[in-house]
Formats: structure tokens, sequence, C-alpha cells
């Protein structure tokens, strides 16, 4: 989230898209509703009509995965009405940037594809700005010049109009003009709006292009970095904002920092490649510039006195990405299904059912070695060996389970979708030999290092991690937290002040890259300082803006900085926008007069106009033109992998720069066969992959069985009525579930031709006390150009009353 | 002390049931074996208040010119000031007692003898007879955590603080206060439910549209022709418990106060039973949670 929770309340105008929030967050709705009361506009976009859509003033159908096509249709509308907010496009966007000459973009490609490697090359392309002769992009003030990023954008989404829009997402004309005229009027000053979005937004061949188009749209109507504003993604799990800090995924080190690839072959290469260079000189923070020092603590962190200036700080000690390979969720899995994976973890994960197409994804488990899985409860993972319909005979897969305490169980922190960090405590001991992930991952450790003491392969990267969580059987957390926030490794001077071998840093701003710190995320640096756990506080006091910001509540990244981007908040005078819900403001009085900020923790501390407002950019401005994406700088319609029309706007079926797997079991199915749109979600009674629900009698009598929504037209087309056993199909297998058949489901209307959709629940498996067929099963292994998040949200199926 | 009430609003209410679970999970009710209930879009399980589900979401969808809504009710007991429940329980002194302050309504499971009048009685369909407990079952509007300072389970759990509870006069003001507000905005048709009904309820709605979507009856007449022949019969059945117990017919006839007072002890020797068996019951419950 660039805001948090509780600023939702503060918003005029609340879109909810790819979100159902309020089954998914439903305590997202304490705050929703507060706006509500208020009187901001609900607005929910959604395939079928959900509780969320219960409770909004605008309810408007899409069809599944053509978000950009109706996000295009708003931006176009507010570009050529020129509803945004002008002087904040000026100023902190790139709008008015001029674009290199060569790029280009002709029905449904930009320039610089290449169709032999699906692939784009971006520099030949020339997605970049026109740079002037002291290398810094060159500007239109006005705006007006034909290759500034403005008038790009107004080129490219011209063709995005309400009719085009409708006959692409199903969703009527005047549908769209009331969502328009809602959330377009909130480009003044004076008015904020928010966009709250989760999976449905994401989980598609373009999902990052999704989730930018949104962004482009709320920096048009300058609604970034303003009390209930911004861009807000609704996190899965209560700590999965805190995983991603934390490296979860394979792409990136803790703090976001870039994981090494092959070719970063020394400290000083992975440097110069990832350490941006800063454009418009001292106006720009940039503030990436200081990756070597984050860089340089994390190494500290994990090798402490074996990291040295001389060994690189033991960065050759780091594993390294081959460049080509697919590390993700499905990589992972397609080369499990080749063998070429032995042994799996699966930490509180049930990939069997959670997983997309999850009869290859079973199987491919069977080729492993070893499985380790931690969890509360058995899982379907765990059973995946004695599945229905398999012989366990046939299964060597050595299967060990590791029972773990729950999160009341065991004292830590986690981070919520607002980047707050919040401290828990145990309330009561796990039951039984139940251990904490801390004390399997410390034990585990161990074990590894005495054995790699023994003599390896490579042994130093683990002999020699520092290690140092106490003595205790029990690791210390507060040990760990301590280290994520980094301490000094030696006394050392700066900005005039000695901090001492073994204190706390401060902030980040007090990381080094000579050795002298050590921080195992810098992202969390300031949050357990000498002053204590930041995260643990909990004083409900408010800022001086009252806007609900509560800076001693917990603590939140960056240095407590509860809005993001709030410089952008503010004119260039530093003057809030909007004075009755100001974020910060320069107050001339303050520190004897020399003037400083007020309010929430700005974005920098620098005097107003002396610095531009994103200042994790090279340029100081956000982008518009988004020309680090591998697809394209400007999100473009293109339709799910499975589709039932053709697109509408391009000769270009699909995302061009996606991969398609050709191996085993990865068929997928057309519309002549499959011609009804199918979508996976999940209800306010279950949870993810369900092995923490589907073991609750409590929960489970609320939704004891798999069932899939579909419209009354289509119930009548296929004789099927509320209640019956339905059988859904798609290229990967079929699955039966029991027939809700609602009016919450409409068939859309594309340019006069009929289409169904229908909807089916994620949670099921074949263990628990609540079971039933997975939808996963229905899934493709198709994943997002940039991320290679599986397309779970929309795909092809048929549907038949079971006999 | 003034009298409380429950308040719930469904212009508020996402459905998310969370005080459903939270009333189950405080009064120690076991989960249901539900199957797939295909009613209105197949969400509301169980199908309907039972010994063991005090508390229900109720779901209601409807199309008007191709508008879907989709329409929440949560369903308990509305703890009835003219209570039809407390006035044909025959037990003396009433198992079914209103809260001396609070003025909700709920079950003495010591002097309840299941005979199941107030299940007949309730125009709402409330109460419900636990047959293995003899025992009458039904929201106690968690009188035992209001005496201590706690809000209910569902108002404390409600994410939205569509069910909220306190001071009556206060919330019956709200309700029409949020009824003026939801005109304004849209919601023509919205209206208070429980004031009016009953003598006032203790528990009231704030619905955005026309009562007849939630099944409820505007008008609940409080008829003593309905309501004797309930109370004769369960007379009878309490007089046959007392017989069983040893008890002579001249308690019921005579003054229940005495009658109930000579009973004591045999009552005494009853609720060692149920005690006995409400632990039991409570160790098979931890066991189908573990």
């Amino acid at each position: 989230m660039t805001n948090h929770w509780t600023d939702i309340a503060n918003s005029d105008c609340i879109m909810i898209i790819g979100s159902n929030a309020a089954e998914n967050h439903p305590l997202s709705f304490k705050w929703v509703m507060k706006a509500v009361e208020k009187g901001a506009k609900l607005i929910n976009i959604d395939p079928r009509f959900t509780r969320t859509s219960s409770k909004a003033d605008i309810y408007a159908p899409l069809r599944s995965g053509t978000d950009i096509a109706f996000i295009g249709g708003l931006i176009r509308h507010v570009v050529e009405n020129e509803l945004y907010h002008k002087d904040y496009i000026l100023n902190y966007t790139d709008a008015a940037f001029i674009v290199d000459e060569k790029f280009d973009f002709s029905d449904g490609l930009f320039s610089g594809y290449d169709a032999s490697k699906r692939k784009y090359d971006s520099a030949a392309g020339g997605w970049r700005y026109a740079f002037d002769t002291d290398g810094n992009p060159k500007r239109d003030p006005t705006m007006q010049d034909p290759r500034c990023v403005l008038q790009l954008l107004r080129k490219h989404y011209a063709s995005y109009t309400p009719e085009k829009m409708s006959e692409v997402t199903g969703m009527p004309v005047e549908k769209f003009h009331e969502v328009a005229n809602a959330f377009c009027a909130t480009g003044t000053p004076e008015k904020s709006a928010t966009i709250m979005y989760a999976m449905g937004t994401t989980q598609h061949t373009y999902g990052t292009q999704n989730v930018r188009s949104y962004a482009m749209l709320q920096l048009l109507l300058g609604n970034i970095g303003i009390a209930g504003g911004g861009i807000n993604a609704l996190r899965g799990e209560s700590n999965v904002q805190g995983s991603t800090d934390y490296a979860l995924l394979y792409h990136i080190l803790p703090g976001y920092l870039k994981t090494p690839r092959a070719s970063n072959t020394s400290l000083k290469a992975y440097l110069k490649k990832w350490t941006p260079k800063s454009l418009y000189g001292d106006k720009s923070a940039n503030w990436w510039q200081h990756t070597p020092k984050y860089m340089v603590s994390l190494l500290k962190a994990y090798w402490g006195d074996r990291a040295t200036k001389d060994n690189g700080f033991a960065y050759d000690y780091l594993p390294k990405l081959d460049e080509g390979t697919i590390y993700t969720h499905i990589g992972m899995f397609e080369a499990m299904d080749e063998d070429r994976i032995k042994g799996l973890f699966c930490f509180g994960q049930n990939p069997a059912v959670a997983g997309p197409n999850a009869r290859k994804e079973r199987r491919a488990l069977g080729k492993l070695d070893w499985l380790v899985a931690v969890d509360l409860w058995q899982t379907d993972t765990m059973d995946f060996w004695k599945r229905p319909g398999v012989d366990p005979k046939t299964i060597d897969t050595e299967v060990f389970v590791l029972p773990a305490a729950s999160s009341i169980e065991k004292e830590g922190s986690i981070s919520n979708s607002g980047r707050w960090m919040q401290w828990r405590y145990k309330a009561v001991d796990p039951p039984g030999v139940a251990k904490s992930d801390l004390w399997i991952v410390d034990k585990l450790f161990l074990a590894l290092r005495e054995r790699y003491e023994q003599g390896d392969t490579f042994p130093e990267p683990i002999v020699n991690l520092h290690w140092n969580y106490g003595h205790e059987d029990e690791p210390d957390v507060h040990m760990v937290a301590k280290e994520c926030n980094g301490y000094a490794m030696r006394d050392y001077e700066m900005k005039g002040k000695t901090i001492k071998k073994g204190e706390q840093i401060p902030s980040f701003a007090w990381l080094t890259d000579d050795g002298s710190t050590c921080s195992g995320n810098w992202l969390y640096c300031n949050s357990y300082t000498e002053a204590g756990n930041m995260a643990a506080r909990r004083d409900d006091t408010d800022a001086a803006n009252g806007i609900g910001l509560y800076p001693k509540w917990a603590w939140c990244w960056p240095v407590n900085r509860r809005i993001i981007y709030n410089r952008a908040s503010v004119d260039t005078q530093g003057k809030p926008w909007n004075d009755k819900k100001w974020v910060i403001r320069w107050n001339e009085s303050l520190k004897n007069g020399k003037g400083g900020w007020e309010g929430d923790v700005p974005d920098g501390g620098w005097a107003p106009d002396t610095k531009y407002a994103f200042i994790m950019k090279p340029t100081g401005h956000a982008q518009l033109f988004g020309y680090g994406r591998v697809d394209g700088p400007f999100p473009t319609h293109y339709e799910p992998v499975e589709s039932p029309v053709k697109n509408a706007m391009y000769s270009q079926q699909n995302n061009p720069a996606i991969k398609l797997w050709a191996s085993e079991m990865n068929e997928l199915g057309t519309a002549d066969k499959y011609p009804i749109v199918c979508t996976t979600y999940r209800v306010v009674e279950h949870w993810q992959a369900g092995q923490m629900t589907r073991n609750l009698t409590w929960v489970s009598e609320l939704m004891p069985d798999m069932f899939i929504e579909m419209s009354r037209e289509l119930g009548r087309e296929k004789g099927i009525a509320n209640g019956d056993r339905v059988k859904i199909s798609t290229a990967r297998g079929s699955i039966v579930a029991f027939a809700v058949v609602t009016p919450r489901f409409k068939p859309f209307k594309l340019n006069g031709k009929l289409v169904h959709q229908i909807g089916v629940p994620w949670h099921w498996g074949y263990s628990g006390i609540a079971v039933g067929d997975s939808a996963n099963v229905l899934t493709p292994h198709v994943g997002d150009a940039n991320t290679m998040i599986p397309e779970y949200k929309a795909f092809l199926c048929d549907v038949e009353k079971e006999v | 002390m003034a009298e409380h009430t429950f308040y719930y609003d469904g212009s508020l209410c996402i459905a998310c049931r969370s005080c459903q679970v939270a009333c189950k999970q405080w009064n120690y009710l076991p989960g249901e074996k539900t199957e797939f209930f295909a009613k209105e879009g197949g969400y509301q399980n169980p199908s309907d208040l039972s010994p063991i589900t005090w508390t229900l979401m109720k779901f209601h969808e409807q199309e008007t010119q191709g508008e879907v809504e989709w329409l929440f009710r949560r369903h308990h007991c509305f703890h009835c000031t003219q209570a039809a429940c407390i006035e044909v329980c025959p037990v003396e002194p009433k198992a079914m007692i209103r809260h001396p302050e609070f003025g909700t309504v709920h079950v003495d499971q010591n002097l309840c003898i299941g005979c199941g009048a107030c299940v007949e009685a309730c125009p709402y369909g409330v109460p419900h007879v636990n047959y293995e407990l003899e025992k009458s079952r039904k929201c106690t509007g968690c009188y035992d955590r209001v005496a201590n300072g706690m809000l209910p389970a569902c108002a404390k759990t409600c994410p939205t603080k569509a069910i909220r509870y306190g001071d009556k006069g206060e919330l019956y003001a709200l309700a029409k206060q949020r009824v003026k507000e939801l005109r304004q905005a849209g919601w023509p048709d919205a209206n208070v439910y429980g004031p009016d009904q009953l003598d006032g309820l203790h528990s009231i709605y704030v619905l955005p549209v026309k009562l007849e979507t939630y099944e409820l009856p505007a008008k609940v007449e409080w008829e003593y022709g309905r309501l004797e022949p309930i109370k004769r019969k369960a007379q009878e059945k309490y007089a046959a418990v007392l017989r069983e117990r040893g008890v002579g017919l001249a308690s019921v006839a005579g003054g229940g106060i005495s009658g109930a007072l000579v009973a004591s002890g045999v009552v005494a020797a009853g609720l060692k039973k149920l005690a006995d068996r409400k632990a039991a019951r409570a160790r098979e419950e931890a066991e189908e949670q573990s």
C-alpha cells in the first residue's frame, strides 16, 4: 500500500477493482464504511456481484482480464477532458518529458519486438527519454510536444473510447460514464480517490501492467501521496508484505535489493550494474544511489566479521541467478516435473491445492526424493502421495511433516499491507511437539553447519554464516529483529556523532558501505533502535494533522513514514494541496526559523523545491512512461492466453512477451471447445488453500462444499438449477461442484456476442474435514510477463450437469 | 441502569459472518455438520437457527430492473419486551427470564425443562430445544460478558460496526438518525425494525430496503388466544416433570415459589447430572477441535 488501512477512511471516492475486499479483507471495510458514512462514493468493478458490490454506490461488471481496456478508457476520459491535476503531473511526473524518437507503437506491438525470441529489445526500441546535452531528459513544460509523455499517452489511449471499452469488457457504456464521472472528479486538489486492488488485478499474463494502469490513472489525478489516495494492494496474508520485504521472491534480496545475476561477477560489478545514476543532478534524490551501503550492510549481517573489504564483503558467497532461468512458482514446478529438483521445503504452503495446474503440480511432487512440509495441520500437500486416484506404492517421495506453532504460539512481528511492522507476543505454548518457524530454521541450520564443517564442496557460505541468536533452545527473536534493523560492527563516526560498536543503528541514513554497519534489511533500519522495539509501541495518539496516522502505534517502513510519496501532497512551496486533509506541510517557524516539515515523516527532510517529489526514481519524477517493464512502457489491452474472443483492439492477441511452456500437461483450450470464461476466487469463510479453515468445524459449517457460481441465463441454457452437481472442464482437467445459479453473475455482451462467465472458489482439496474438488485442477501454467504470477483469473472452460 | 439493546445496521453489514463464529466460540457451541445449502445463492449456512446455532446471517438476493441487490440480515433473538417465550414458560420461577438490568431475555439452564413452549410461542423461530439436554437454547444476550463490562461476542467481533450493543434509548435514536441519512443517500425505503414491535425489541435493525425483502413480519400481534393453549400444554408437561421428580401437582396449582422450593433438592440432583453431561460434551468438543 502507498497509504494504509486507516487512511481509507479519508477518501472521497473508493474504487475496489480486482478485489473482493468485503470478503477477503473484511477488516478493510471497517475503514471503507467509515468513509461511506461520511459520504464517500464506493465503486466496485468485478465480473460478478459480490458482498463488496452489495455495499457499492456503483457496481460495474467487467469480463475477467479486461482491466486495461477499462482503465485505458478512464485514462482517455481524463486526458481528453483535461481532468488531470495539471500542476501535479507537470512537476511530479514525467508527463512533460520528451521520449526518444525511435519509440513507437503499432497494432499492439511496441518498437523493438523480436518475434523469434518472443521478447522486446527495449534499447533498440527506444524505450527511454530524449536527453539534452547534459544527459538529462528533455522537457516541454507546455506538455504540447507530440513526443512528450502526456501526448504519447493521449495517442496510446485514443482508441479506448467508451464504446470500444464496452465491446471489450462487456461493461455497459452508461455504467462506464457513471464510474468515470465519480472517479475522475477527484483530479481537483481538494478531492482524493483511492484504488484498492488484489489478486483479481495481478493474476493475469499482464498483471503488472494492470497495476501500472491504476498507478498511472492515480498519478494523472494527483491522487498519489495524499490522504485518502494512493493505490493500495490488499495483501492476501497477514504477513505477505513482511515476507516480500524480506525477499520471499527469487528476484530480490531483503529490502528490494536485486538478486545477483551470474554476470554480476563481483561486488563491484554488481553495484555498478544495480546502482542507478541520478538525472537532473542534485535536485533528484535518487534514493537507490545508496544501494552500496544497503548491500554491504546486508552482507555484514549475513557473514559478520567474515565479510571484509578484502573479500568483497563475502559477495561471492551469495547464490547467483542464471540468466534465462525462471525461478518462480511455475518455473520451480516445471523443473520439478523434469526431475531437476530433488527436495522441497513447504513452509505454510499448500501447492497441491494452491498451485496452478494442480494435477501437474501434484505429479511433480511425486518426482521429489523428499518433501518437508511445515504446517499447523495435515495438508493436501503432505497427503499428495495418497490423494484420490493414486496408488501410494507408485510414489517414492519421502515426506517429513514438521508441526508448526501458530501466530499466537510464538513471538515476533508481522508487517501488514499498510507496511506497519507490529510486534506480537506469545499467548500460549504450541501443542505437542509443534515449534516456531524460527526454531525449525535455527535447528536445521545448526545441523547443516555441523555437516558442512566436516567438509563439502564450497562450505564457506554455510560454515562462515554469522549466526548468533542466543543460547536458549528457542532462538531469541529480539536478536533477529535487532540484526534486521542493524547495529554498528565497530565504533564509527558520521554526521559528527560517534556510534559505538554494538549500538543499534538509528536509521538507514546511518548505514555505511565500508563494513562499519550491518543491517539485515535496510528498509527496516529504524525499527529496533537504542530506544527499543518500535514495532511494539501501542500509543494511539494521532499526529498534528489528525488524519489517523497514529505515528506512535507500531512502526512503519520506511522510517515510520505512513503515507509514501507524501512530498507530492504539497505544491512546490510545501503548501498542502488540501488544507483539510494535509499529510505534511512546510512550517517556516520551525527549527529556529530555518523551517521544517510537520505532519507525517516527509519523503526526505529537504526544504520545498530543493528536491523532486518521487525520491526513488533517478529523475525524481513518477513514471507514466514505464520503460522498465519487459512488455512495454504503456499498459495495453491483450486478451488472456485463453480467451473466448479475438482482441478487438489490435491484431496482437496476447501479451507478446510472455513465456509459453511447451512441456507435457500444459494444454491450452480454445473457445470452440471451451466457450465459457472461468475465474477463481476466495470466500470470507475460508483461508487460502484451506488448511487453516477446512480443519475447523466453526468455519466449515458456513461453507462446507465446493461450488460453482453461474448466471441464470447459463443455468437455463445448460439445464442446471441451484444445488445441482455440475462438471466443469478445461484443457487441464475437470472437477465437480454444487451449482449456485444466481443473478449476481450476468453474461457479457461483447460486440453483440453473448459470452458467459462462471466462477469457482479455490479453497478445497482432499484433506481436512471439509473436502471438495480443487479449482486449480482447471487453471493453466501460464504467467505474467514480468513476474510469472499465474493467470488464475481468466481461462476457458465448459460446464455440464453431472448425470 | 438503563435498558440495553442490540443494534444491527444492514447498510453496514458485509455478511462476513464473524458474528456467527464468535457466538459459537464464546458459547462453546459445536459446529454443525452442514451440507451445501442452495437457497438463494447458497451462502446461508446452517439453514436456520438451532440448539447449537444462536445467531445466523440470512442472505436475500433480488433483482429489480436489471439491478441486483444482495441483502443481509443478522438473525438472532430479538429479546422482546412483550416476550411470548416468558409468558408461556411453565416453570416456576420462570426458566425464561428477563435480565433485571439489561432487559434482554435468556434461558436459565438450571430451571429449564425443555418443554418447547417457547419454541412454539416465539413469533421469530428463535429458541430451539436440545432434546438430549432437555433444555431450550438460544442467544443469551451475552449477559455473562456484558455483566463483566464486555460487549457481546457478536458486537465485539463485527468489523464494520454493523452490530452494536448499548443503551436502548441511545441506539433507538441512532437508528432513527441513520434511517434519515440512508433515505437521503439513495435508499428511499430505509426503515427501522424493532421499536414498534412487541412494545420495543431489545434487538433492532436499520434496514436499507423494504421489510418484505427480509421475510420479517411488520405486525407481530400479542395474541393471548394463540399463547393460552401453548401455555396450558406446557404447564401439563411441567406437572408431569414434577411428578417424575416426586413433587406434587400442588406446586403448579398452588403458588409456584413454595412449590419450587419443595422441588429444589430434586432439582439440585438433576443439575449435577446436567453438569456432568455438559462436562462430557465440552470434552468431546475439545477433542473435535484439536
